[in-house]
């Protein structure tokens, strides 16, 4: 269609040019037959794009079967997003496993405002609503790394609001899901030890959770096995001592509007700190 | 000897505030004219281009790499939502509405707007309704969720500062402005036509506007119906859209959109009207198909209600609603179409005159082309649901909005510049604007497409290195300072045009319609008599007429025109 | 006449596009206000507060008033300065009626903690009736004026020929109507449905 018009357009504009003379075009003003071509060859057009998508969304869209339980439940958040596998008792952010070859049935809800999932990879787009619940299936057919993001704009960091699929086979995943089902390790070494006193007396408990002690809050992410992510704030650091103490130092610099405002932190406090999560596999 | 019918005098053109038409800006601040008050809407219209553009180019440099730090998150979401916001409300639309406050009258005969002090508010609302949009930069912070300003972030719990509340002030008095102006011109055009310019005569421009008028008076007091609750909610604590407490993050949306989607067409109508304007003139022939043409406006309009889902696939419908909004997309498409093969139609066989205002109307038909067929791309859920909310989205909505209304805008400009100012507009500098903007603006959107294949969302301040998006954003930033330097070169071209140009007589183009019988400028007064008007090109009609017959003293205003003669603008391609 | 098109005055034309474009703010309203008791539900308890009956005989008074004002009109056509007056000061009462049974009903429900802040279901009545209130005001206001001028004797002299009564005439019926389908879908509908 669109090289009909661009070629209609470059012959017209050679073959009819004024050439210098002052003379008018032809006065034609109209022709019903060729009006009606105007009208019915697009109208076919798209009669047929038509019933072939009402086909295509039949076909990705999850079946209806009311009794069926999501596998996954996702939750976006600003700007991260809240992984719980139901029955599990594992709960993650940001990383998102999943076994490939089983058709997956995934629950989206909002925390907050709309975001928006989007593995361009994995099937179509997903708003997540607040006070909606949205489902969205995916069959992944090959075990890898996938990315995506938020494509719903929802604030300050919605540039910092990817997402990451690692799809295993089932195997792996049955592994992965049972070691995360587990509450965290506890503090190995001395330093890790103090780096979970520091956790729970300062205001880190407040927000997060980390399975196994005292820390049950949800408002940011959960860091039962954080040390086994790869990355954290959905991939701005990676997931090691250095990246960690650099994010609890300086929240608003490296994330800015972010929910975790500025501590003031001693160096060997967020080492600690930084050491005990690092740790949490 | 021809019928001639006297023009009604304006009821009183400067309202007795004892202004006289010589104290600068005093006299254009008070005036009713609706000439003064169409080139004023152009000039809002220009001073918020500028800006918004300048806008546009700060998030350009942002964009041009990876993980870059020139504007942080906070600066780049303000900027984007007030680019969106700017150039819809604040540049488009008080374009499309100073070329039909100024044009309008001329076209149909009349000397004057239905209500020349409503028109004169109309612009007002709108010029501050601007200027408190921009003042929330000064007063802690600009709106900083987006155009669409989707519930709940735009509510107090999401966004603390009061920018939001500027953006739904700002946008309800402007709105009030385009509704007084809209009820401005339908009366002014089932009123004041000069006898014999039946509803089917209408000149194509005047029929757009006044479809788009009623088209702007149904979907506007949708939005102003969600600004009004949106403000209840953030000033009182009503609960509306805010989630928390039971309300809907889905009723903005729908509210929104219901007004969002004419506005695209509002946006769009005029501009087409112009274009049919000048395929005709520059073509040398009457439009083809008039009746469709006219006719596919009024579906456009009708259909415009039953799109709005569209915007929303993705939220969660379910297949029935998301199949008829589908459906009802498609269908759009199609009245569009009839438009652009009339326009093709109205080319063949004609002798085409390549004047910037020309140039600007072809390359319109491809520019929109492309963004119309991308567009169709949308009403197909599946592939929506991979490319909405992407930069395919950022890439379409602009080659409908520059390919589209921008270039009917300018193409309309370089074509009524004449007879709104006396002077041609340089045509040979023109031409060099027409290549680089249209060059900077494939420049910059065509990439866009790919960005969004790739799997780029739209609105991020910025985006991790990933394979081919550093290299495409700097093309596309690239593109767009070729762009930002043509508009200056506009400035210029309009600046020394205004000062230097040449003379531009009064019918430079040997056009069709009415407006060029009057005087160029034309007088405080348009029109003294008229012939009574027998078809679509009454002009045209009035000149061939006045060759048949022995020259008695012009019939057209022969106060103030000189008898025409074809000395002036015919030569116009020679430079 | 030099135009032909001069089939109604652009008073006329202007009051009817007016009316239709508020119509559809309306409709939006409404729209919002159904939307949300499907979509939130409303506390049966708060809905239950409404008083039927009372704002029943308060909306006679207003429907009276767009009566009263065509007879109003009627005395104008036939050059009865003193029926217009009459019948004018009759609607302006009967528009002051309406309003003043709002404003108790509005006191009523805020003190049964029935507020625009206080839940889904006062932020969309108190918006919904809160805007019409506002339109009855606006053609409270307009009427008064064309009273004045009556007394004034401005309608002596053009007896007939001025169509500002007969345009504010047309909004005031609008004001009228809309209220009609504003009390039946926010106080009649829920008698029948429990939304």
């Amino acid at each position: 269609m669109l090289f009909l018009v661009i070629g209609l357009v470059v012959f017209i504009c050679l073959r009819y040019r004024a050439k210098g003379d002052k003379s008018e075009g032809d006065q034609q003003t109209g022709n019903n037959l060729l009006e009606g071509l105007m009208i019915g060859i697009p109208a076919i057009l798209l009669g047929w794009f038509f019933i072939k998508s009402v086909g295509t969304a039949r076909a990705i869209t999850p079946g209806s079967d009311p009794a069926r339980k999501p596998d996954i439940v996702i939750t976006g958040h600003q700007w991260w997003w809240e992984v719980e596998y139901p029955g599990s008792g594992a709960i993650t952010a940001n990383e998102v496993h999943l076994p490939v070859g089983i058709p997956i049935l995934m629950e989206m809800r909002s925390g907050d405002v709309i975001h928006d999932w989007w593995v361009p990879e994995l099937g179509n787009k997903t708003d997540l609503v607040p006070g909606n619940k949205n489902y969205l299936s995916v069959d992944i057919d090959k075990p890898g790394d996938y990315y995506g993001s938020c494509s719903e704009f929802c604030g300050a960091q919605h540039a910092w609001m990817r997402i990451h699929v690692v799809a295993e086979s089932p195997g792996d995943f049955a592994a992965w899901l049972s070691a995360n089902g587990k509450p965290a390790l506890p503090p190995a070494d001395s330093l890790s030890k103090e780096g979970a006193a520091l956790f729970q007396i300062h205001t880190c408990a407040n927000c997060h959770r980390i399975g196994g002690t005292a820390a049950i809050a949800g408002a940011g992410p959960d860091l039962t096995h954080v040390g086994s992510r790869r990355t954290i704030l959905t991939g701005i650091l990676p997931m090691n001592e250095a990246g960690l103490a650099s994010w609890i130092s300086h929240p608003q610099q490296i994330k800015p509007g972010a929910r975790m405002p500025d501590f003031i932190f001693s160096k060997d406090s967020i080492a600690a700190i930084a050491h005990y999560l690092a740790q949490l596999k | 000897m021809e019928e001639l019918v006297t023009i009604p005098e304006p009821d009183r053109p400067f309202p007795g505030l004892g202004v006289s038409s010589n104290q600068g800006l005093l006299q254009w601040i008070s005036s009713v004219d609706h000439k003064m008050i169409g080139i004023m809407y152009l000039l809002v219209s220009l001073l918020f281009f500028l800006i918004g553009g300048l806008l546009a180019l700060f998030m350009r440099v942002q964009l041009a790499l990876p993980l870059n730090h020139f504007l942080g998150p906070e600066a780049y979401n303000q900027f984007f939502t007030m680019h969106g916001t700017t150039m819809i409300f604040f540049v488009a639309m008080p374009a499309v509405f100073g070329f039909s406050v100024y044009f309008v009258p001329l076209m149909i005969g009349a000397n004057e707007m239905a209500f020349p002090r409503l028109n004169a508010f109309g612009l007002w609302l709108t010029f501050f309704g601007g200027l408190l949009l921009y003042f929330s930069f000064l007063a802690g912070g600009a709106p900083d969720a987006g155009w669409f300003n989707y519930a709940p972030l735009n509510e107090k719990n999401y966004s603390i500062g009061p920018g939001i509340d500027y953006y739904a002030m700002g946008l309800l008095i402007s709105g009030i402005g385009s509704v007084v102006t809209s009820v401005n011109l339908i009366v002014t055009i089932l009123n004041y036509r000069v006898k014999g310019m039946a509803l089917h005569k209408l000149p194509l421009f005047v029929w757009m506007v006044l479809v788009n008028s009623f088209l702007l008076l149904a979907a506007f007091p949708s939005l102003n119906a969600a600004l009004a609750m949106l403000l209840l909610d953030r000033q009182f604590n009503a609960h509306f859209f805010n989630t928390g407490s039971g309300g809907s993050a889905l009723l903005w949306q729908h509210l929104f959109w219901i007004f969002g989607h004419p506005e695209v067409y509002i946006l769009i109508l005029p501009p087409f009207g112009i274009l049919s304007e000048v395929f005709q003139v520059f073509s040398r022939k009457p439009i083809f198909g008039y009746p469709f043409v006219a006719a596919s406006s009024v579906a456009i309009a009708l259909l415009a209600f039953g799109v709005w889902a569209h915007h929303m696939f993705a939220v969660g419908l379910g297949n029935p609603v998301n199949t008829f909004f589908s459906a009802s997309s498609m269908l759009i498409g199609i009245p569009t179409g009839v438009k652009v093969f009339n326009w093709l139609a109205t080319m063949y066989g004609g002798k085409i005159r390549f004047s910037v205002s020309m140039l600007f109307a072809i390359a319109f038909l491809i520019e929109f082309t492309i963004g119309g067929l991308s567009g169709i791309a949308f009403s197909i859920v599946p592939i929506d649901w991979q490319l909405t909310d992407t930069y395919y989205v950022v890439a379409h909505i602009h080659y409908v909005f520059i390919g589209g209304t921008i270039f009917g805008l300018l193409s309309g400009l370089f074509y009524w510049f004449p007879k709104m100012t006396g002077k041609m507009l340089d045509e040979r500098a023109g031409k060099w604007f027409f290549w680089l903007f249209v060059i900077g603006f494939n420049g910059t959107f065509l990439v866009q497409h790919a960005l969004g294949m790739l799997g780029m969302p739209r609105r991020v301040y910025t985006y991790p290195a990933l394979p081919a998006y550093g290299i495409l954003n700097f093309i596309s930033t690239a593109g767009a300072f070729l762009m930002g330097g043509s508009v200056l070169l506009l400035v210029f071209i309009i600046r020394r045009s205004l000062k230097r140009g040449r003379e531009a007589g009064d019918d430079p183009w040997d056009a069709y319609t009415l407006e060029w019988a009057a005087a160029s400028p034309p007088a405080l007064k348009n029109f003294d008599t008229l012939p009574v008007v027998t078809g679509r090109r009454p002009f045209w009609d009035m000149k061939l007429a006045a060759r048949k017959r022995p020259l008695p003293g012009d019939p057209i205003n022969a106060a103030t025109n000189p008898p025409h003669t074809k000395k002036t603008g015919d030569d116009y391609d020679a430079q | 006449m030099t135009t032909m098109h001069n089939n109604q005055p652009d008073n006329k034309i202007m009051i009817k596009l007016v009316v239709g474009t508020e119509a559809m703010f309306f409709l939006c309203l409404i729209m919002a206000f159904i939307y949300m008791a499907y979509h939130s539900g409303f506390e049966p308890h708060e809905l239950n507060q409404l008083d039927l009956r009372t704002t029943g005989i308060y909306t006679l008074a207003l429907i009276a008033s767009s009566f009263t004002l065509l007879l109003a009109d009627r005395c104008l056509k036939k050059e009865k300065m003193r029926g217009l007056k009459g019948w004018l000061c009759l609607t302006l009462l009967l528009g002051a009626t309406f309003l003043f049974g709002q404003g108790k009903e509005y006191i009523r429900l805020i003190r049964g903690s029935v507020t625009l802040n206080g839940s889904v279901f006062g932020s969309s009545f108190f918006t919904l009736t809160g805007f019409h209130g506002l339109h009855v005001f606006i053609g409270l206001v307009i009427l008064s004026i064309i009273l004045l001028l009556a007394f004034l004797g401005d309608y002596d002299k053009t007896v007939g020929r001025g169509s500002a009564l007969s345009t504010a005439a047309i909004y005031w019926h609008f004001v009228d109507i809309v209220w009609i389908v504003v009390f039946a879908v926010v106080y009649v509908l829920p008698e029948f449905t429990r939304l």
